[in-house]
């Protein structure tokens, strides 16, 4: 049984966002100091959750999938540190874009090259461009039934995968036949450290990189929108800094100029 | 040909809050998208939604009323929502960003091959007959213009970004009923188990006083707490503070959190990463308290203060709580 784990190389979301740097001219973002990508957060999660399928079935093979204009290894290959077999990577220059298709066009090719997968588990959305479509278009591509966000995921009897999905205030249970997608979400837990010894094995492990050429992933449609801009928000706020002469002098301020404007009203109902 | 169909999600029985400002995007556009508003109502039992639905006064409001549709199934729910468009092609769909509701717009953009336009903040059609839009990418640090060419295409605004719009007069409109036929489902789900928030939870709180790194530890939470309880809010808490088990995950505020946008936001020791502000850029009134002056959420916030956290958050309860007392004397 074979576990896709689809992934995203991000922006790290804790980066202070005044280190973001805008180009205009390619319509990217960029970071201006050299703070290392990430591995998707929820991406990270649907790692964690192939892990713990395997804690159970032990013949579970774990396959990483990428596909980028260009990568940080080192980053990507946290995904071989904490357990899974194999890391691919598809780079290709088409690749650098917020549009989701060409990059499910190129997972999807992937998959279908490296002879399918049992399960597919996606992140909810990119911390980036948040458009969370690429489980949808893979679904699609790949004729596949689709749940998300997956707290929980669970295969029974090697047929069928059953998962607990978040709701604003609850959870609700759903299933299908497999082969399947499955999306995970932040509720599911943090993908786990690795072990010294596993981190030590992994330096040794190549990803295998594959040409996007290679893969006859075929033409994406053209469906998303241009993007004509990239700015630095103008949030309307202009921020008054209280001042006092010590901290307990502009924490009695704060809670005045509060009172004053109405920001704050005293004995309000719940 | 319909215009534009507003998606009406109806959650355990009631229209979702979010309905009415679609309703706002709706009117700003429909000049420029001929063929009417028309509004979607999908779900089990919901005679009552559709007529209050019907309060914004759409050109024509449809109906698929099934026991197939009672829990928020995404298959299905998306599968009926196929199905009107497929019957009614409209040149524009509005979903709102709830949990189902932006699934559903997503499926239905795949399906179809249609533009998706999410988590849009300001929408206009272009003279060419497109649209343009501004959305937050980045946890919001950066805004996004986007333009797409001639529809239709599906559109999932950012809750709380539009106002909502007042429902007028009810006018007198027959819902059309459409019979559910929807084609064999691939999954299949049980029925929701809702659990009763403990408390006063952050994403519905109209005040949150949330504390970060910059508190140094679980204890001076107990502070922001006795300031919530004085001013009515929740307590909310940044990454770092829950990565640290210094608060439960449940209060979380951000990327891998909650998105909140109360009247109010207290950020305490919380310096503003992309992290984080993706989950609170959008509350009324912003109030940074930090001892950094360079930390990046002052650049967000309407109020800001440079120093102890705990002085400063010490002084303003004792202020509040005095404040109060001489209030209920005064009563």
């Amino acid at each position: 049984m074979r576990a896709v784990v689809c992934l995203k190389q991000v922006i790290d979301p804790l980066t202070p966002a005044t280190s973001l740097a805008l180009d205009v001219q390619d319509m990217k973002i960029r970071v201006r100091a050299a703070a290392p990508p990430v591995i998707n957060g929820f991406d990270e999660q649907g790692i964690e959750a192939a892990l713990r399928l395997r804690e159970t079935i032990r013949e579970l093979e774990i396959v990483c999938i990428a596909a980028s204009e260009r990568f940080n290894t080192d980053v990507m290959k946290r995904a071989l540190a904490v357990g899974a077999d194999q890391l691919i990577l598809v780079q290709d220059p088409s690749l650098d874009t917020w549009n989701s298709y060409p990059v499910a066009y190129a997972l999807a090719a992937a998959i279908r090259q490296i002879g399918g997968a049992d399960l597919v588990l996606c992140g909810r959305q990119g911390s980036d461009w948040d458009n969370g479509l690429v489980p949808y278009i893979l679904a699609d591509l790949l004729a596949m039934p689709l749940l998300t966000l997956a707290k929980r995921v669970n295969i029974a009897d090697g047929k069928r995968v059953e998962i607990e999905r978040v709701l604003a205030d609850g959870s609700m249970t759903m299933e299908a036949a497999l082969p399947a997608i499955v999306t995970v979400t932040s509720e599911l837990g943090a993908l786990r450290m690795p072990s010294v010894a596993a981190r030590l094995t992994a330096a040794r492990k190549q990803p295998r990189q594959i040409a996007l050429a290679d893969l006859g992933a075929g033409a994406p449609p053209a469906l998303a929108p241009e993007v004509i801009d990239l700015a630095i928000p103008v949030t309307g706020r202009n921020c008054t800094f209280i001042e006092a002469a010590d901290g307990p002098g502009a924490g009695v301020r704060l809670a005045e100029t509060l009172l004053e404007t109405g920001a704050v009203r005293l004995g309000m109902e719940r | 040909m319909a215009g534009i169909l507003i998606v009406a999600e109806v959650d355990a029985g009631v229209l979702r809050p979010e309905y009415w400002e679609l309703a706002t995007v709706a009117r700003a556009v429909s000049a420029s998208i001929p063929g009417g508003v028309s509004v979607a109502v999908i779900g089990a039992d919901v005679a009552a939604a559709a007529q209050q639905a019907a309060g914004i006064g759409p050109d024509t409001l449809h109906v698929i009323d099934d026991e197939r549709l009672a829990n928020p199934w995404p298959e299905a729910h998306a599968a009926a929502l196929i199905q009107l468009c497929g019957e009614l092609s409209p040149q524009m769909v509005l979903a709102p960003r709830s949990i189902l509701g932006a699934e559903i717009a997503a499926r239905l953009a795949v399906r179809c091959g249609w533009p998706l336009l999410q988590d849009v903040v300001q929408i206009e059609a272009t003279p060419d007959g497109g649209l343009q839009a501004v959305r937050p990418v980045s946890g919001g640090a950066v805004a996004a213009t986007v333009r797409i060419g001639a529809g239709p295409w599906v559109v999932v605004p950012r809750p709380r970004a539009f106002a909502p719009a007042a429902a007028s007069a009810v006018a007198e409109i027959t819902p059309t009923r459409h019979a559910f036929a929807p084609p064999p489902f691939a999954t299949a789900c049980g029925t929701p188990q809702r659990v009763a928030v403990q408390g006063l939870s952050v994403d519905r709180a109209k005040i949150v006083v949330a504390g970060g790194g910059g508190l140094g530890g679980p204890e001076p939470f107990t502070l922001l707490r006795e300031v919530a309880a004085l001013v009515g809010g929740a307590v909310g808490a940044s990454r770092v503070a829950v990565d640290s088990g210094w608060v439960q995950s449940t209060m979380q505020v951000g990327l891998t959190g909650k998105t909140i946008a109360p009247d109010l936001y207290i950020a305490v020791g919380i310096s503003g990463a992309i992290q984080h502000l993706v989950g609170c850029s959008s509350s009324q009134v912003i109030v940074a308290v930090n001892s950094d002056p360079a930390a990046p959420i002052f650049g967000i916030a309407n109020y800001g203060v440079v120093g102890d956290c705990k002085e400063v958050m010490t002084a303003f309860r004792d202020t509040l709580a005095t404040r109060a007392a001489q209030a209920g004397r005064a009563v």
